[in-house]
């Protein structure tokens, strides 16, 4: 695939996001040919490129972080002292020749530097502008600082999971930031792309995360909304499933997970199991199922306990029955014969982090694959080529500008 | 001046997706495309999921059959039947984008897949969304939203270490999968409009939930170290456990609060927290000189590696104090209500959270401030149903509910007599054989 054959080859970001949601939605529009531009700064890093995971073996770096390196794959870094008026001059000139401007700064951030809506219009009327608040542009709550770990439980989500005798802790990681709220704002991007192109006419978008998070409870909503019911935690289990969990295997930390929907997988996995307790007749229909569903659950688990994770997930996928091993990071990067067929992850070999894996793209384009291609930029690494080759700048100017701390 | 269509208008779709891609078909609706819901005779299986309206289990009254099915229309077709297959092509000659679930290779086999429909429609964009992908080893293995999170790798750092790993609630991998799936219609559409090339876009469950891991994958493949699921806090190699006070889930009057104060750069100092309890009186001596010069010690280095708990000798040190100072917090938050926590906290610059119901989501004063829930007309129901509004906000096209999710085949007439040509009595001919 010639990358300039990439459907976003042209489309030109100026992307002042940070941490997780902004990057990881710029970064889609990277893997699909944009030159997405982070304009970072020394003063005011990123805080993802000092967070870990790092080498082991090495000491630390603002470059080295597998958190901000898996999420800024394919950019370029420029540093600009937004502290100076010279610095805000730059970012302007850059937004001028730019499609897209994207920031998750708190609100009134970029209000500050000169960045507004307003004003980028001035320099450039088609912009497509993408901000990503926590909470939104307005209302009481706009100014409340946060991240994707208070998004979580705001929207809902950390009440509804897990185990109802547990309090309701989340998901153990910032879950809205990665595949939801990075998803949306590309999605509403690119929808406002086409809308430009056709039109002539760019737009502000607003991604609220709260917003935007609400939207993956949806069905909690209306049972609330309609029914006036607030669901609860239900643990692994699925009114319309049965059995429906995790099992323990041998072995240490080892779960298989199964979900039954009908009878004809019921029968499956009776026959895969084949032991005496699958053909009782409080098993037979799916009400005596969900009837001695703790039983039943037991009963599984005695018969996983017994065995590999990873045979009786294939034993019971032989049989037609959805099951699945709960893997870990180790299996999913060295195990997974089928990830590893189909190339999901990607190495890059990166100037300081050595050569590390990649998430690939969520989706394939058949015709025109997109993916992580360049490692993340270092801090910086583009400054001079920025300003050379988009800005226009001259040697000389580029040196002044150095000297002044405006470029860093 | 704000438009009154979407951006995605005049772009057709063709859903013929089951749970996991619902909300993708959904998504473009909702931003103005044509997507007309290809129902078997009968209504979409997802009709029967619970809950329902009133739970009264009707195939017109399912709320999880709403929830991802608004701003679409309708029509029923048998694609298994010789005449459905021919329909079924004449619509996709004039469609833009078609979306499906089903098995790899079940819509090649009835002559419905890609190769056979781009060969008469070149600039069509054909997206499957499968639990892993069109090809490779385990293509063909069957999967559910469990099995996704289960396999993606994300499942294994939700919950309790001595539970069971936790499914997120609300088939998150149907949620993902449609987000990528959308995603990579909008480029492949780009994509079209400069060349006139169409093109298979193809989403793995267990691909497209892969980031969902947070840290975890590059944790084992720069370090070889395992993140795993840490409950409510962390253990120590000698089993004992323990919480850094102020980072975690906590009991407060009417439910729970999460708490992320502490860490340096993400809101203020734990000290603020403590000398809120002293203003009213419950810090028990924990606003001394000397707490607080060992709260001071608490840098981003020093947590984290407390949390990765390896560090033997440091987590000795520090442990005690954790479990000295994390009651007192404890009993100062169970005080306080939730909203009191988060208003006053947030005045404080303290980042504390409401572990919000959804009875409090649909209450939130930001989203109802910001008129965020949107109110939909079902006729057939007799009432309004409240809907979360669109996850974003386009200033000039908007995103937003067009219309009510449609009725079993509602738009049969509208799609099959009036836009394709058929006479009233072809349709009916068509009814009666079972077709639609």
């Amino acid at each position: 695939m010639a990358e300039d054959r990439l459907p976003l080859k042209g489309i030109r970001v100026a992307d002042f996001t940070w941490f997780g949601a902004g990057p990881i939605f710029t970064q889609i529009l990277a893997h699909y040919g944009a030159q997405v531009i982070r304009v970072e700064s020394q003063t005011r890093l990123d805080g993802l490129r000092i967070a870990m995971p790092m080498p082991k073996d090495k000491p630390p770096t603002v470059n080295m972080s597998g958190y901000f390196n898996n999420f800024n794959a394919n950019k370029l870094s420029v540093t600009i002292n937004m502290g100076t008026e010279k610095g805000r001059e730059l970012a302007l000139r850059l937004i001028a020749k730019s499609d897209i401007v994207a920031e998750n700064y708190t609100p009134g951030t970029l209000e500050k530097w000169g960045l507004g809506y307003e004003r980028i219009l001035q320099v450039k009327p088609d912009i497509i502008m993408v901000r990503e608040p926590m909470q939104g542009l307005t209302g009481p709550h706009r100014d409340f600082a946060g991240f994707g770990a208070v998004i979580t439980p705001l929207s809902g989500l950390s009440y509804l999971s897990g185990f109802p005798h547990r309090p309701p802790v989340g998901l153990g990681t910032n879950y809205t930031d990665y595949v939801v709220n990075p998803g949306h704002a590309v999605i509403a991007t690119l929808a406002a792309l086409r809308h430009r192109n056709r039109t002539g006419k760019g737009q502000l978008i607003e991604v609220a995360q709260l917003e935007s998070s609400v939207n993956v409870v949806s069905v909690a909503i209306l049972d609330y909304t309609a029914n006036g019911r607030v669901q609860e935690r239900q643990g692994n289990r699925l009114p319309y499933a049965c059995p429906h969990g995790a099992y323990r295997c041998q072995g240490e930390d080892r779960w298989v997970a199964i979900a039954i929907f009908n009878d004809q997988q019921w029968e499956g996995f009776c026959r895969a199991v084949g032991e005496e307790w699958t053909q009782e007749e409080r098993f037979a229909t799916f009400l005596g199922r969900k009837a001695h569903e703790d039983e039943l659950d037991r009963l599984i688990e005695s018969w996983t306990s017994q065995r590999e994770a990873g045979e009786v997930m294939e034993l019971l996928q032989a049989h037609g029955v959805p099951a699945g091993v709960v893997q870990s990071a180790a299996d999913v990067l060295d195990c997974d014969p089928h990830l590893k067929a189909r190339g999901y992850y990607r190495y890059l070999d990166h100037p300081e982090a050595g050569r590390t894996a990649y998430d690939g793209s969520g989706f394939r384009l058949h015709s025109t694959p997109g993916g992580p291609t360049a490692p993340a930029p270092l801090l910086g690494q583009h400054t001079e080529y920025v300003c050379k080759e988009v800005l226009g700048l001259t040697d000389d100017e580029i040196a002044d500008l150095m000297a002044e701390g405006v470029l860093q | 001046m704000v438009a009154e269509e979407g951006p995605l208008s005049g772009v057709r779709v063709l859903d013929l997706a089951g749970p996991p891609g619902a909300y993708c078909g959904k998504l473009l609706a909702d931003l103005g495309a044509d997507v007309i819901k290809v129902e078997p005779p009968g209504g979409d299986a997802a009709r029967r999921i619970p809950p329902f309206f009133h739970d009264d289990p009707h195939p017109e009254k399912s709320l999880y059959f709403f929830a991802f099915n608004t701003s679409k229309r309708s029509i029923t077709l048998d694609i298994t039947k010789a005449d459905g297959r021919a329909l079924f092509r004449r619509l996709a000659a004039k469609a833009d984008v078609i979306i499906e679930t089903f098995p790899p290779g079940y819509m090649d086999g009835l002559g419905l897949g890609y190769e056979a429909l781009k060969v008469e429609n070149p600039g069509l964009i054909y997206c499957s969304i499968t639990g892993f992908g069109l090809w490779g080893p385990r293509a063909h293995w069957q999967a559910s939203d469990l099995i996704a999170v289960a396999m993606s790798g994300m499942m294994y750092l939700a919950g309790f270490p001595e539970d069971p790993p936790n499914r997120p609630y609300g088939d998150q991998a149907y949620y993902c999968a449609s987000i990528q799936s959308c995603t990579g219609i909008l480029i492949a559409l780009l994509h079209r409009d400069r060349t006139g090339e169409g093109q298979l876009v193809e989403v793995s469950m267990q691909e497209a939930l892969s980031m969902n891991q947070e840290t975890a994958m590059q944790f084992w493949d720069m370090r070889k170290e395992l993140r795993t699921r840490t409950g409510e806090g962390r253990k120590l190699p000698t089993g004992e456990w323990f919480r850094v006070p102020g980072l975690g889930t906590y009991q407060c009057a009417d439910g729970y609060v999460y708490l992320m104060v502490g860490i340096p750069g993400f809101g203020a100092p734990l000290a603020t927290l403590i000398d809120w309890m002293a203003e009213e009186g419950m810090a028990e001596g924990l606003a001394s000189p000397e707490w607080k010069e060992v709260f001071s010690q608490l840098d981003l280095r020093l947590i984290a590696q407390l949390l990765q708990g390896t560090d033997v000798s440091m987590a000795t040190q520090w442990v005690p104090k954790f479990q000295y100072v994390d009651p007192i917090i404890e009993r100062f938050i169970r005080t306080k209500t939730k909203n009191v926590l988060y208003e006053e906290g947030q005045r404080r610059g303290l980042l504390i959270a409401p572990v919000n119901t959804p009875k409090d989501v649909v209450e939130n004063p930001q989203l109802n401030a910001r008129s965020f829930f949107q109110e939909i007309e079902h006729p057939h129901l007799g009432t309004t149903i409240r809907y979360p509004g669109p996850p974003y906000r386009l200033g000039l096209t908007p995103a937003r509910i067009w219309r009510r999710p449609p009725l079993i085949g509602e738009h049969n007439l509208q799609i099959y007599r009036d836009e394709l040509g058929l006479s009233s009595e072809q349709v009916g001919a068509l009814a009666a054989a079972g077709v639609i």
